[in-house]
């Protein structure tokens, strides 16, 4: 650590005063000279065919610039099996054409006058009637995405479980749950002698850019897309057809085009957490050894792929790496349904994945009477991993979701979270007490355990500059989702060169002036593009000092920079940054760094342990989180107030996930029923407890100033840690979310009657 | 969304002659649940008339035989009145816990009484069902969950209002003025069942305005309450609530009401449980019991059963509140 220490503190994030004063400009708030407003017609049938659309009746109407449909759009496609607009529609919502037209009242108007011809298909709404013989095709190629499971295996399950004293299995499911940004998705476009610029809301600038180059067939070079302040992500804001559509719809128009997405069509064709259906069995000794393990998982990807892979495969890491385990098996299987498309959200897989293994753990530290917190202290994955022999050649960076054994973690401080996260919760006086245990009000305590990918993300990059007054200047195309990502990534820059952070300026989110980046997802931005941005830092450093010393004629090995200035050994200051252009005329000085994150020698990943205390009403089916402590291990803590907002906001959210939130279609029809914040139940202020926040804070060696992966982590814990409290205040063990009422109250007059 | 004239008068005289001029009009109150049908599509007319201006509507009035509120009064000024907590504590409360702040502070009681179903497949502009005149109903097929477990048959959605569950316990009426003139009748008279006409939920006709809620007088024995069941503590309407209200002669309940909300097409009155409490003794009647017979004779859907143990729950606790209250009074 350097005599700065920018990093490790508190500093207020860069984008707080514009958020605060209503300065900010979000992607809705953007206005052009002469720009219209856009509006989609959308299909009103689950799954069909558009014979054909008639839009005579908007032909020649005054203040209608525009008109898009399947017929006539590009042929380009946003992803394999997105077009810009097709004749095939999926789910109710689909998109089928839309218009540009003078104000929005005018382009609603206008939709609802374009008359469209389908043949209805039959369809189906859930995973199981979409895999069976003859069901309807969604895409060619069949429902089952990629034709055969997902199958990662270490070991031999069958060995494992003839060999377990005792095997336990139970099934799970988690429901679509909407992200539900206060802020619905945006987009504005606008032509200039051919060339795009978009302003939207998104999470990766650079890969808006490419899809939309790709899908409208111009050259990358010719589309700028800018970053708007965002009014939350979660993994949603992009995976739709809303940009593609604005964009076309300019061009035809020549004038700018602007389209903001309604709620209701922000719930229904946003994009949301995938359900699944969970069957784990596990094999255990008598002395609590787990010895196999076996998850299989049905995913609703509803109609579209997304991110579905990748998403299917993290809902198996838990059952792959979260135990000591030799054997282990996982199937995934991600299905094609004619539900609105599931993309990602917040720790995309992991919390369905953890939700079934967690709870079913608790069963069996139950049933061998075992306590859940001293089942999980003996059986966690340790420092050294799984056992087994390293598969990855030598030179390659190791997944961050590994199977293979034999390849030990940077850090791991799982541990440490449970041991810690327990003594703040009081466990053992909580275990030992029954709590309320008399009347209509129970009280229970649970835990979970959680692991989750590091930080390492795709090729990440950063620029970094000295400012002619001194400042400098951190260059990035990664995008802010409102985590607060630039501001760690400014306090890594500043240490790195050894200013204040007051003296860091930043450029993020537009890809005219940034190098390429990933999408800020994956919980990698701080790990990825914060390592360019300390190699480029200190590269900055470095030709600072050079320059110096050339110029005063001083050893560089005595130089430093801290505090904004050049000094030497002895603190005196040689120079203030400001005049250290000045020694080299016209010429820039900066430094940019394109890293690819990772380790060779280890896994880099993340860890935390939660603990939840409940009360259950048993007349209403109600259940509160009366505390909760969440403990994590993210490496070294760079910016202690940010990092807590994101366990608060992730416990915050999933609590929701947990109780309430879900995306409800109509099993006859395919249309959603509940597409509002009135229906679709977020927790408020009101039902979230007090959460304590506990961070181990010891660096990881590999990432930047030891920072590992938080954002998505939080996310994980909150299902199972809850519904094994419940299980602890009445008896009932919830395998279906949301808990609502009814799932409880039903739940108990099956305890009653038995 | 569609558009509307908008039309703000400062008479009931004025409204009345508006309402009955030809064009599809419609009152507005505080428009937090009309404004949400006319986006959606589910109504369109083609004025609105507002009671915003007209003072004569608003306000707690107390008399010797009773309250008379306006109906423009807001959920939030009816909740705060002191008066009303004292004495009509089932209204208070019921009040006090629809939706938010921001809502009570506009949503008046009169548009509470009003209110349309909430029902998705009504409320969604995909389903043509009964209730907007079409043929079918897709809930009774379809996903149920808040649905109705009495008088299923025609239209199970369920009555809204949670004031109304209340002003039933409490025996109140309601004035209900046209240019013809005005008729009083009770709270449970205003609502009718779908059997009678599915389209609407109350009596008003072409042209009536709710005018006035009117409680009588209550004896300094009488108690009641009013629970509710929520998903969402914050914001939500009921799973099912109950408003309870006894008359106490000395130890005995000379006089009951048990009214159910969220369980069926219009606020029920749970006779059954009414029976077993009058003439009983107050601390001798067993909650269960009482909340056993409130729910004789629900026939759920396919996934609303949980409201069965729910309503019977919510009622035995009603019994158990009022209990407590009147061993604490001292009565």
């Amino acid at each position: 650590m350097t005599a700065n220490s920018v990093v490790g503190t508190s500093v207020p994030r860069h984008d707080l005063p514009g958020k605060l004063t209503g300065e900010a400009k979000y992607a809705s708030d953007i206005q052009l000279p002469g720009m219209l407003h856009g509006k989609i017609v959308r299909s009103p049938h689950a799954h069909a065919r558009i014979a054909s659309i008639d839009v005579s009746a908007i032909e020649g109407l005054d203040g209608v610039h525009a008109v898009l449909t399947p017929f006539d759009a590009p042929e380009g496609r946003l992803a394999p099996d997105v077009a810009i607009l097709d004749t095939a529609v999926r789910y109710v919502g689909d998109e089928v054409a839309a218009v540009a037209a003078d104000d929005e009242d005018l382009a609603e108007y206008a939709a609802s006058l374009i008359r469209v011809e389908y043949e209805v298909l039959p369809f189906v709404v859930n995973v199981r009637d979409a895999i069976a013989e003859g069901a309807p095709q969604i895409h060619e190629g069949g429902n089952l995405v990629g034709g055969e499971p997902l199958a990662l295996t270490r070991g031999d399950v069958d060995e494992g479980f003839a060999d377990a004293d005792r095997i336990f299995s139970m099934s799970f499911s988690t429901p679509a749950h909407s992200p539900a940004p206060l802020e619905p998705r945006a987009a504005v476009a606008m032509w200039e002698d051919g060339k795009l610029t978009m302003w939207k809301t998104t999470r990766g600038v650079h890969a808006d850019r490419i899809s939309l180059a790709s899908a409208l067939g111009v050259r990358r070079e010719d589309v700028r897309v800018v970053g708007a302040t965002l009014g939350a992500g979660f993994g949603g804001k992009d995976e739709s057809r809303l940009s593609v559509i604005a964009a076309e719809l300019a061009r035809r128009a020549g004038r700018p085009v602007k389209i903001e997405a309604t709620r209701e069509e922000e719930f229904v064709a946003g994009r949301k957490r995938h359900s699944t259906e969970t069957a784990v069995k596990v094999g255990v000794k008598d002395d609590g050894t787990v010895i196999a393990i076996h998850q299989t998982t049905l995913m609703d990807t509803g109609a579209y792929l997304a991110s579905g892979p990748g998403v299917v495969r993290r809902a198996g890491q838990a059952a792959l790496y979260l135990y000591r385990c030799a054997n282990v098996r996982y199937d995934g299987h991600l299905v094609y349904t004619n539900q609105p498309s599931a993309a990602s959200y917040r720790a995309l897989g992991a919390p369905q994945g953890h939700f079934a293994l967690e709870v079913l753990m608790n069963h069996i530290a139950d049933e061998l009477g075992i306590d859940p917190l001293e089942f999980r202290l003996r059986n966690h994955v340790g420092i050294e991993g799984q056992a087994g022999e390293r598969v990855t050649p030598a030179s390659e960076i190791i997944d961050t979701q590994p199977v293979e054994g034999g390849i030990p973690f940077s850090s791991n401080g799982l541990h440490e979270c449970l041991e810690r996260g327990a003594e703040a919760f009081g466990w053992s006086e909580s275990r030992a007490s029954d709590g309320q245990a008399e009347g209509h009000l129970r009280t229970g305590s649970g835990m979970s355990m959680l692991i989750y990918r590091g930080g390492p993300g795709g090729r990440s990059s950063a620029r970094v500059r000295l400012n002619e007054d001194g400042s400098v200047q951190v260059i990035a195309g990664l995008m802010d989702v409102g985590e607060g990502s630039t501001t760690v990534i400014a306090q890594i820059a500043a240490e790195a060169v050894g200013v204040p952070y007051d003296r860091v300026r930043v450029t993020f989110g537009d890809t005219a002036d940034t190098p390429e980046a990933p999408i800020t997802a994956g919980s990698t931005a701080t790990f990825s593009t914060g390592t360019a941005a300390k190699q480029a830092g200190e590269e900055l450093k470095s030709k600072i000092l050079g320059i110096v010393a050339t110029h005063l004629d001083d050893d560089v090995s005595r130089l430093d920079v801290v505090g904004g200035a050049v000094v030497s050994e002895d603190g005196n200051v040689r120079l203030q940054l400001s005049d250290v252009g000045g020694l080299v005329g016209e010429q820039a000085i900066e430094a940019e760094a394109s890293v690819m994150p990772g380790s060779r020698d280890y896994i880099v990943n993340s860890f935390g342990a939660h603990f939840a205390e409940v009360e259950v009403d048993t007349e209403t089916g109600n259940v509160r989180v009366l505390r909760y402590v969440a403990a994590h291990d993210s490496g070294r803590i760079l910016n202690p107030q940010l990092a807590t907002n994101q366990v608060e906001g992730g416990v915050s959210q999933m609590l929701g996930f947990t109780f309430s939130e879900e995306m409800l279609t109509d099993p006859q029809s395919g249309v959603t029923l509940n597409a509002s914040f009135l229906e679709h139940k977020s927790p408020t202020i009101q039902e979230y407890p007090p959460i304590e926040v506990i961070f181990t804070d010891e660096p990881d060696p590999i990432g930047p100033f030891g920072a590992k992966a938080l954002g998505e982590p939080p996310s994980v814990g909150p299902a199972p840690a809850v519904v094994n409290a419940i299980y602890d205040a009445v008896g009932v063990r919830i395998t279906d979310l949301p808990v609502t009422p009814d799932k409880v109250l039903n739940a108990l007059s099956q305890r009653d009657a038995e | 969304m569609n558009g509307f004239e908008f039309i703000s008068t400062r008479s009931v005289e004025d409204a009345g002659e508006l309402l009955a001029n030809g064009k599809s009009t419609q009152i507005i109150a505080g428009g937090t649940d009309l404004l949400g049908e006319i986006k959606q599509g589910t109504t369109r007319p083609e004025r609105l008339v507002s009671l915003q201006g007209v003072d004569d509507l608003r306000g707690v009035k107390i008399y010797d035989e009773g309250a008379i509120i306006g109906s423009m009064t807001t959920l939030g000024e009816v909740a705060d009145s002191d008066v009303i907590r004292r004495q009509y504590s089932a209204l208070s409360e019921a009040c006090d816990s629809v939706a938010t702040p921001q809502i009570r502070n506009v949503g008046t009681l009169g548009g509470n009484l009003c209110q349309r179903p909430r029902c998705w497949y009504y409320r969604s502009p995909h389903f043509d069902c009964r209730k907007k005149g079409g043929d079918d109903c897709f809930a009774l097929e379809g996903a149920s969950k808040f649905h109705a477990v009495f008088d299923t048959d025609v239209c199970p959605s369920v009555h809204p209002s949670d004031t109304a569950v209340a002003l039933i316990a409490l025996d109140a009426r309601v004035l209900l003025i046209s240019t013809d003139g005005a008729r009083m009748l009770p709270v449970e008279d205003f609502y009718i069942s779908p059997s009678a006409d599915v389209t609407r939920e109350n009596v008003l006709e072409p042209g009536e305005i709710l005018a006035e809620i009117v409680i009588p007088t209550v004896s300094p024995n009488s108690r009641s309450v009013f629970v509710k069941a929520k998903e969402r503590q914050a914001m939500d309407f009921a799973l099912a609530s109950v408003a309870m209200s006894l008359d106490v002669d000395g130890d005995v309940i000379s006089d009951s009401r048990v009214v159910l909300g969220g369980v069926s097409p219009l606020p029920f009155r749970a006779r059954g449980a009414e029976q077993a409490l009058t003439s009983r003794s107050v601390e001798d009647i067993e909650p269960g019991l009482v909340g056993r017979l409130a729910v004789e004779g629900a026939r759920p859907l396919a996934d609303n059963g949980y409201k069965v143990r729910l309503t019977s729950g919510l009622v035995s606790r009603a019994l158990r509140m009022l209990q407590d209250d009147n061993i604490r009074s001292g009565a």
